[in-house]
């Protein structure tokens, strides 16, 4: 029985750290489909970009804490450029090209991937104080997971204080609702989205190199984790943070609960409860109905 | 039109050459037409809904994969089942598959749909990954034997030789083609554009919206389980990354887009210059993708309208009469 409890517990900690990565995605991708009303099929590619370019930073300067603040700058900077010098152009033209935009984005950013890298599976190790198991009342837990969770609450601490304190989130929030009347209100709502789009690619990137020494550093990557937090975004509602957290930590219990209870099943189950949230609601759990 | 003669000999032209394509270009360049026109008449099928219906599909491969399966698995379960039978099994699968999903995908439209059938895509990619002992799993279906098209007293071509299965798949792809071409010259496709350029007003004038777009769905899902079809008996294999893979939704969209949305031979043209663009780049890279990617933003950024889009606009430069009508070129 013992032994059973002390299962589920590192079982639900798995969920929960991969729960938190999907979050960082998700929450990026939603943002931005919430403020810009387009879906970046390329956030996926930001995201292994980011764990890419902490391989990269690793590998240059033998250091995992400045590979975590720099390689999602970096890719933050890559979104800002992509916003600023391909979308924007496009805005004007409708979402269908946007969309399509994005898709071409991706597959660069793929292919790019595999010239500078290859296509075999990079490690990434962490630092030594991140490595191994802490005893906390009388379980042993894996630090790094850890590590992520808290990683991930930091972020979503700062994101909500920004949102919901500062005046920045404030232009951020009404520009989510109706964007032109807060251009029409002499606030540079250009400018804005560019911001909110660098942001989202950032958070992406911040999964990117929270999960790089968990799954290694592949091409594939963007395909498994990206099309994870799609189906969050989807299933949680489009462009409400709110519950793209929550399906997250769903999402991520399921997932791991899922491997060890039924593990034939456990990739069609987030599918499956997709699928029945969209047969009830199909704006999603906490999307508004158009 | 005035030049009729003209198109009739330019289409009679493009018949002899399909005919005589074999004999004159040899077996390797009949392969790669072969996989050209399977992706025309599949990016056709994604165009009869973004370009005629402005719906979005990021999972058109769900169609084309299952119409594979379908055929690949009849043709390996039931001994001696025709060949005609297992296309219209695939077909049927994927009309199946069209009818299971239209409830859910009919009542939302743009970017919403578009994220929907790219989640249905993945999770039929995922089911054929995991549903070992009907689909095979990573390896697929594969050496499943491949009858002869037999229809008794007329003909009888063994179509495991390449420039017999040519033919065949010519027939069925160009008959495929004609038959949505004709849909969208009837009143129904009339129904279809107007729901593109303004829903609100077709709902207006009388017509369900809804069960609109379902048949649109049902038609294109359906030609494009054809296309899958062909291509499972084209490489007498079909497998999950293959059929079900993202890289397959993505396929159509970038042929249509660079063909050309607004025009019914656009996703001709596109698959046409991919094939090209395929068939180049690959002799020097392995990385296609980054050659593709460019040129989709490329063309998004710098021609929206795609190559149709500027053979129309060579074609008002040069071969119409001075005062010709633009607006009215545009719209026949």
């Amino acid at each position: 029985m013992e032994s059973d409890t002390v299962l589920y517990i590192s079982q639900a900690m798995h969920g929960l750290a991969y729960g938190m990565v999907l979050f960082l995605v998700s929450a990026g991708l939603t943002l931005i489909f919430g403020m810009m009303g387009i879906l970046n099929i390329a956030h996926a590619s930001f995201f292994m970009l980011g764990a890419y370019f902490c391989y990269q930073v690793l590998s240059m300067t033998g250091n995992f804490w400045v590979s975590l603040i720099v390689a999602p700058v970096i890719v933050g900077l890559l979104g800002v450029l992509c916003e600023r010098y391909l979308l924007r152009k496009l805005h004007a033209y409708g979402h269908v090209g946007e969309l399509l935009l994005t898709v071409g984005i991706g597959m660069v950013i793929l292919g790019s991937v595999k010239i500078f890298w290859g296509t075999e599976s990079l490690p990434v190790t962490v630092p030594q104080i991140l490595k191994g198991l802490v005893k906390l009342g009388g379980l042993e837990y894996p630090i790094y997971r850890l590590f992520i969770i808290a990683l991930a609450l930091v972020i979503l601490a700062i994101m909500g204080l920004i949102l919901y304190k500062t005046r920045l989130g404030m232009i951020v929030r009404g520009a989510v609702s109706d964007a032109e009347m807060v251009n029409a209100l002499g606030i540079n709502v250009p400018a804005v989205f560019m911001f909110v789009f660098g942001f989202g690619t950032w958070l992406a990137g911040v999964g990117g190199v929270a999960v790089a020494p968990i799954l290694t550093v592949y091409p594939g990557l963007s395909d498994q984790v990206g099309m994870d937090a799609f189906v969050v975004v989807v299933t949680a509602g489009f462009g409400s943070l709110k519950g793209a957290f929550i399906v997250s930590i769903i999402f991520g219990l399921l997932s791991s609960f899922g491997v060890q209870f039924v593990p034939k099943l456990a990739p069609v189950l987030m599918f499956g409860f997709m699928a029945i949230v969209l047969a009830l609601k199909p704006a999603g759990i906490f999307g508004e109905t158009e | 039109m005035k030049n009729r003669p003209v198109k009739v000999i330019l289409w009679a032209l493009f018949l002899g050459v399909l005919v005589f394509y074999p004999s004159l270009f040899g077996l390797y360049f009949t392969n790669i037409f072969v996989i050209f026109s399977i992706y025309a008449l599949y990016a056709t099928t994604f165009n009869y809904l973004l370009g005629y219906t402005g719906l979005l599909s990021f999972g058109h491969a769900m169609f084309f994969g299952i119409g594979g399966y379908g055929t690949a698995i009849a043709l390996e379960r039931i001994q001696g089942l025709p060949l005609l039978p297992a296309i219209i099994i695939g077909a049927l699968a994927a009309v199946m598959l069209a009818l299971i999903l239209c409830p859910l995908l009919v009542r939302v439209s743009g970017t919403a749909f578009a994220m929907l059938t790219l989640a249905f895509g993945q999770l039929m990619h995922v089911l054929a990954l995991k549903l070992r002992w009907l689909t095979g799993g990573e390896d697929g279906v594969g050496g499943f034997p491949i009858p002869p098209f037999h229809i008794p007293g007329v003909i009888s071509l063994d179509i495991t030789d390449p420039k017999k299965f040519y033919y065949f798949a010519m027939v069925v792809l160009a008959l495929s083609m004609w038959v949505i071409w004709f849909f969208t010259k009837t009143p129904f496709g009339s129904i279809q554009t107007g729901i593109r350029d303004n829903p609100r007003r077709v709902e207006y004038l009388g017509f369900k919206l809804p069960h609109t777009k379902a048949v649109v769905f049902i038609i294109s899902g359906g030609f494009a389980g054809v296309a899958g079809s062909i291509y499972a008996l084209f490489q007498n294999l079909i497998s999950a990354d293959d059929a079900f893979g993202i890289g397959n939704s993505f396929a159509p969209i970038i042929m249509t887009v660079v063909g050309g949305i607004e025009s019914f031979f656009g996703p001709i043209f596109g698959s046409a210059i991919l094939s090209f663009i395929d068939e180049l780049t690959s002799r020097y890279t392995e990385r296609v993708e980054i050659v593709t990617g460019l040129i989709l933003i490329l063309v998004i950024m710098f021609a929206p309208k795609g190559f149709s889009g500027f053979l129309r606009f060579m074609r008002g430069k040069w071969l119409s009469p001075p005062n010709a009508n633009p607006a009215l070129e545009e719209t026949k």
